[in-house]
């Protein structure tokens, strides 16, 4: 699973991808990887409440988890996240 | 008389003569001011069948009545006229501190009339109004131009303007205001090329009376904190400015690539904010009464595009960038601090450019045409060059500057002009986001994303997030997001005010600054109003139904790439539904119902 990261989560993360050779079947499980590897304030940017943080952007092969589930969004292997957070622009 | 002024001024360069009347409070009361007032006095006293570039076209400068108070981002100025891009009632807005200056001297709006003989300016302090001579400074770039015209009038006047694209009468070309800020779109600059008005200059120290100060003040603050404390208002478009979207398209498979030959680019990276704010970034600058601060002052360091100024937007980085074929940075900024200088809209300039570039790789354009240059997708030298060329109106660039439509036509093939009505469209691809294909179809203006950016809920999974991918609720959606921006446009607040709030606090705070009771409800309604005016002037021009489309390509042509690979946009199965919501008859006319519904 390849993980890209951008704006302030390349801060957060010190890099700007990640191949993960875990297996998460969700994003939850995935959230909770990355939050132990990367420490507390990756996880703060992330969890809000145990819910998924409502000022990131998360993708999974360019859908946004929003509107596929949520944290119940399943991943593979294969998969390609982009890992946001809440910005805009025009 | 609060929020609004009460005056309007009108100067007939035909004649020579300057007159403040005063404004007609019925129109502002039900058109708010700015875009809608605009609108308003163009459809009333312009025939739409004249020619945009002759005497009798007209051309409002208005801020709205939040313009010049500390509402938050409350700095903007509408431009409205008949477009020469495409003959639409056109509009661009613009921020930094031309428009509340305008107000500060007492000014509702600035209808400019007539065609003077020789090429003059407005020099504005309060209500000392002057015509006086531009021959000296015709010909000057805009920042040339905004330093001669401050050392005239006054050190602090604050100068609208336009460059050479604009007396060159460019159709994309633009009215620049600080010399950074653009009302950049529909080819506004033209028209006032066209009338030998070369600037604007103006000082005003003039106040703006509220009606419950005390009830203005907590909504205000209200406002405030809601956008600080949103992620989006308070700090994310502070640290990355608009260039950040680039990644975000680019991932969600939506960044139009090469002319829109794909919406997927592997070398985004290079031209996004993240680069941006590494590279070139000096600080984020942000205008009148803004705590939002998107705009960013750069430097480039790199000799071959070395300068100083401010930009790119996402728009301009994707026009120049990835569009071109183009991940040189330095170089898409050069692009972006010329357009400043000539006064010239960056999007439709890098739109033509990537256009040119698509003829030219298909032997339609060949080295004949394009002055001996390489105009290869990814030439950063040759692109940044065609800029200047179109500046100047210099060989190639006579034709790149009347636009893509008429580049492409005038080889054949009009399907290759990434346009709607003639305007290029944004840098979000309807294939990958069925929504904002709807909004560029129906777009009054042509080709364009803030006047209904769904983006925000169907990319960025704002407020109640939708699937991109679907076309269900996607009529409604537009119809939401179309009629809020025309009442907000209308009131001078900008557009980023709504990443924190929405339609409830702008109608809030317009109550108390101005004493005349805007609901929610209320305020939607005078954006339909506005909305079906500008639909109402677009049918007397002769537009149709069959405009009310996309390029062929988006329609026909799948992506090849990336998240949204096979996709296409899906218009038909939104434009029956868009109609029936906004009350139009099966040929995009509003019905008798509806405009009297709306008192039109």
């Amino acid at each position: 699973m390849l993980i890209k990261y951008f704006a302030t989560f390349r801060d957060l993360t010190k890099e700007n991808s990640l191949v993960l050779t875990d297996a998460p079947t969700n994003i939850a499980e995935l959230l909770e990887l990355l939050s132990v590897r990367y420490g507390a304030a990756f996880r703060a940017a992330v969890f809000e409440n145990g819910e998924l943080s409502s000022v990131m952007i998360l993708l999974v092969n360019g859908r946004n988890v929003r509107i596929t589930g949520g944290l119940a969004t399943p991943v593979s292997p294969d998969d390609e996240v982009s890992v946001f957070p809440m910005v805009a622009g025009g | 008389m609060n929020g609004w002024i009460g005056t309007t001024l009108r100067v007939d360069l035909t004649r020579g003569t300057i007159k403040r009347e005063p404004t007609n409070m019925k129109v502002a009361h039900d058109y708010i001011g700015a875009r809608g007032m605009g609108v308003k006095i163009i459809s009333d006293e312009v025939d739409p069948s004249v020619d945009a570039l002759g005497p009798d076209n007209k051309l409002v400068f208005a801020p709205g009545p939040f313009t010049g108070t500390f509402a938050p981002s409350a700095g903007r100025y509408n431009v409205i006229t008949k477009s020469p891009l495409n003959g639409t009632i056109a509009g661009s807005n613009s921020g930094g501190v031309f428009g509340p200056e305008l107000k500060f001297a007492g000014y509702d709006a600035l209808i400019i009339e007539g065609q003077a003989k020789k090429p003059v300016y407005l020099w504005i302090k309060n209500d000392v109004v002057e015509i006086r001579d531009a021959s000296a400074i015709w010909g000057m770039t805009v920042a040339d131009t905004t330093e001669a015209l401050r050392e005239q009038t006054d050190p602090d006047a604050k100068v609208a303007c336009i460059g050479p694209a604009g007396e060159n009468l460019s159709l994309i070309a633009s009215i620049m205001n600080e010399m950074h800020r653009a009302a950049g779109r529909t080819g506004v600059g033209a028209v006032m090329g066209s009338k030998k008005l070369k600037a604007i200059a103006v000082i005003g120290t003039g106040e703006i009376t509220v009606a419950d100060p005390d009830a203005f003040k907590a909504a205000v603050m209200d406002a405030r904190g809601k956008i600080q404390a949103n992620p989006v208002g308070g700090a994310g478009l502070k640290a990355y400015g608009t260039d950040v979207l680039v990644n975000i398209l680019n991932q969600s498979g939506a960044l139009p690539v090469n002319n829109w030959q794909d919406a997927y680019s592997p070398a985004a990276d290079k031209i996004g904010g993240e680069s941006l704010a590494a590279n070139q970034l000096v600080r984020p600058k942000g205008c009148f009464a803004c705590i939002i601060s998107c705009g960013r002052a750069t430097k480039v360091t790199n000799p071959l595009y070395a300068g100083v100024g401010e930009g790119p937007e996402y728009e301009s980085a994707w026009a120049f960038g990835v569009d071109s074929g183009i991940d040189n940075l330095d170089a898409v900024i050069k692009a972006n601090y010329l357009c400043n200088e000539y006064g010239i809209d960056t999007i439709s300039m890098g739109s033509t450019i990537a256009c040119a570039m698509e003829l030219y790789e298909l032997g339609l354009l060949t080295k004949k045409d394009t002055d001996g240059l390489d105009l290869s997708f990814g030439n950063a030298a040759v692109m940044v060059e065609m800029v200047r060329k179109t500046g100047v109106g210099e060989g190639f660039g006579k034709r790149l500057q009347e636009g893509s439509y008429r580049l492409a036509d005038s080889v054949g093939r009009p399907d290759l002009s990434m346009t709607v009505k003639k305007q290029e469209m944004p840098a979000y691809d309807p294939r990958g986001v069925q929504g904002i294909g709807l909004n560029y179809a129906t777009n009054n203006r042509g080709g364009c994303h803030v006047r209904g950016y769904t983006i925000a809920v169907e990319v960025l999974g704002q407020g109640a997030p939708t699937d991109p991918h679907a076309t269900e609720g996607k009529a409604a959606l537009d119809i939401v997001f179309q009629d809020l921006t025309s009442a907000l446009d209308s009131s001078g607040s900008c557009l980023f005010a709504t990443f924190g709030i929405g339609g409830a606090e702008l109608a809030g705070m317009l109550t108390a600054l101005t004493g005349v009771e805007y609901s929610l409800d209320e305020f939607m309604k005078i954006g339909a109003r506005i909305w079906n005016l500008e639909r109402l002037w677009n049918l007397k021009v002769g537009y149709t139904t069959a405009d009310d489309t996309l390029p062929a390509r988006l329609l026909t042509e799948p992506i090849k790439t990336g998240p949204s690979k096979g996709r296409v946009n899906h218009l038909d199965q939104m434009l029956p539904e868009y109609y029936a919501l906004r009350g139009w008859d099966a040929n995009g006319v509003p019905t008798p119902a509806k405009l009297a519904d709306l008192a039109l």
